[in-house]
């Protein structure tokens, strides 16, 4: 079978490039866009990911992981004795001035916990012991503050609200939406560092479930002994802390626009190309038609056009997007892009393709085939 | 029995407000193997009797019937089926397709008559080996000359063996010695094959290969 809707568009290289080149645009427009805010995002509860805490309780109406507000830090003995909870512990979640050497105020969130390797974090230490938090004013920085706080390295000491403490290890990925750095210390010395409004008070309570109970009913149970709290699954507490920065900063609208911009480009792009070399090829398809072909048989040609178009677009524009990922990585950004999310570029890209090729399908669907006689 | 039959066609246009007839009350018949010229002037209606009998137009009256089939113009969606199986068309610019080779572009016809594969290929060989372009089978357009171009387009209208061929002015963009060869080729080739074949034209040396000459003016048949 000849295969005329290739030959055609292969035979005039530079046009084709141009459409290539004005898919992968968008492909990567996409990739890269959605990619950084799912970076993002992933942010926003990264910590809510890796804390092994099957419930979370808050105060009421806390919007996300770092806006946390205070409660009295007694109620965790409400939650332990409910049945089938394994473990509740307190976490002390607070922002904390950090005096630099060179007198400049940073700002860092301390976490702060009783046991830190009973719920799985920091998860990347790259240097020190986390048991030795306990042992006096000592807490953990990850590499991240660096960006903020210049160089540092374990041994060294920081004031963190006009109390000296010294670092005694290192965490790589633990990272916050806003950017702030993250430490980890003590749960007392938290308390201390967050002052008299931290006292006796804390902002979350993780729950470990026991092996078999009915995470509902626990929730349930909890919700009445703490009816001035909310509880939450892991999986919605992250969720509402995802969802409270793509609503409330307009970040995800921003994606959205662009996103709709770079589809928009592509489109126009295929559409014009397709569309101008159908113009220039009215006469062949007016030929296939006088030789037998039906309408749909050009559809087919301006279809598969389009698909092959979509497939290199797509796979240029894959790799640009690829290729952009240690750039992105030098400037501490965040590029995921998650097989969904190729999977349904992929399909968004034909499908564009394709509807764009619908330009073209209106002019040829009128084509005389008599035009062949004309000179 | 003829293989190609006009009764009293008539064919008008709508400019504006105005129609405007372009044939009037035609009858014309071919028979199989037969070779007829159809001359006029500029305007005469040659282009539009021809895609007509091409089933490429509808008459406004009259009837066309292609190889016994009695062709419906209530229905054009049922042309093309009737091109595929039943008419081979050369055309005075050849129109072939730039992209293909000389082979493939006889290919390519084959396939939308529903020829495909070995099959369209040996047959597209033949074809072409029969205009004398067996070693021209993996040229571009853009490689060959005029009288080449034709030839190529001569096999693409001979492949599938329609019993029909239509031919507007071939020669006209050829020079003198190489257009008498065409056509000398073509009317041979048909003649061979029992094809039925009517040539448009305004070129002289049809007359000399043809065996009829019908001459057409204001959109009607003189003797």
């Amino acid at each position: 079978m000849v295969d005329l809707a290739r030959k055609n568009l292969l035979h005039d290289k530079l046009r084709f490039l141009i459409t290539v080149s004005g898919v992968a645009f968008a492909v990567a427009l996409v990739f890269v866009q959605v990619g950084l805010f799912l970076g993002l995002l992933d942010n926003a509860s990264i910590t809510i990911d890796h804390l092994q805490a099957d419930l979370w309780v808050t105060s009421r109406n806390t919007p996300n992981v770092d806006f946390a507000h205070a409660f009295p830090d007694s109620l965790v003995e409400r939650v332990r004795s409910v049945d089938g909870v394994e473990r509740a512990d307190n976490l002390l979640l607070a922002f904390i001035n950090v005096t630099q050497p060179s007198g400049a105020e940073e700002t860092a969130i301390v976490y702060g916990l009783e046991d830190f390797r009973r719920w799985g974090v920091p998860w990347h230490v790259l240097e020190g012991n986390l048991d030795d938090l306990r042992r006096g004013d000592f807490l953990f920085l990850d590499a991240s503050a660096e960006r903020r706080f210049g160089p540092f390295k374990v041994g060294d000491h920081r004031e963190f609200n006009g109390q000296r403490l010294k670092i005694i290890g290192r965490t790589r990925d633990a990272l916050s939406f806003t950017t702030t750095p993250l430490a980890f210390a003590d749960f007392d010395l938290t308390q201390r560092l967050a002052g008299e409004r931290f006292r006796d008070r804390t902002t979350y309570i993780l729950v470990k479930l026991a092996p078999g109970a009915d995470p509902d009913a626990v929730r349930r149970e909890i919700q009445r002994r703490l009816p001035y709290n909310d509880v939450y699954t892991k999986t919605e507490w992250a969720e509402r802390s995802r969802t409270y920065w793509v609503a409330s900063t307009g970040l995800g609208m921003n994606m959205i626009l662009t996103v709709f911009l770079g589809c928009l480009v592509g489109v126009v792009v295929v559409a014009q190309t397709l569309y101008t070399s159908t113009m220039e090829h009215l006469k062949e398809f007016g030929t296939v038609k006088a030789i037998g072909g039906s309408n749909a048989d050009i559809y087919r040609i301006l279809g598969q056009q389009a698909t092959i178009a979509a497939l290199f677009g797509f796979v240029v524009g894959g790799a640009m997007a690829w290729a952009l990922r240690p750039a992105m990585a030098a400037i501490h950004l965040k590029l995921i892009v998650p097989g969904s999310l190729a999977a349904l570029v992929f399909v968004g890209t034909v499908l564009l393709c394709l509807g764009a090729a619908i330009v073209s399908f209106r002019k040829v669907a009128r084509i005389d085939p008599a035009l062949v006689f004309r000179t | 029995m003829p293989v190609l039959q006009a009764h009293d066609v008539s064919k008008e246009f709508r400019e504006g407000r105005e129609t405007v007839p372009v044939l009037r009350g035609v009858s014309l018949a071919l028979e199989p193997g037969e070779v007829v010229a159809l001359e006029g002037p500029s305007g005469s209606g040659k282009t539009t009797l021809l895609s007509i009998l091409g089933c490429i137009l509808s008459p406004s009256a009259g009837r066309v019937v292609v190889d016994g089939e009695t062709v419906d113009g209530r229905r054009p969606d049922r042309l093309p089926a009737i091109r595929r199986r039943s008419i081979g068309f050369v055309f005075q610019q050849y129109n072939l397709f730039p992209a293909l080779t000389a082979l493939e572009n006889v290919e390519y016809a084959l396939n939308v008559k529903g020829v495909k594969g070995a099959a369209a290929r040996t047959e597209a060989e033949r074809a072409l080996a029969a205009v004398e372009l067996g070693d021209r089978l993996r040229f571009l357009p853009r490689d060959l000359s005029g009288g080449q171009k034709q030839r190529v387009a001569v096999a693409r209208a001979l492949a599938g063996k329609p019993p029909v061929l239509l031919a507007d002015e071939p020669t006209a963009n050829l020079d003198s010695q190489v257009g008498g060869q065409i056509l000398t080729l073509f009317r041979d080739l048909a003649k061979r094959e029992r094809r039925a074949l009517l040539i448009v034209t305004h070129d002289p040396k049809v007359r000399a290969i043809a065996d009829r000459v019908v001459q057409i003016r204001d959109g009607r048949l003189a003797a």
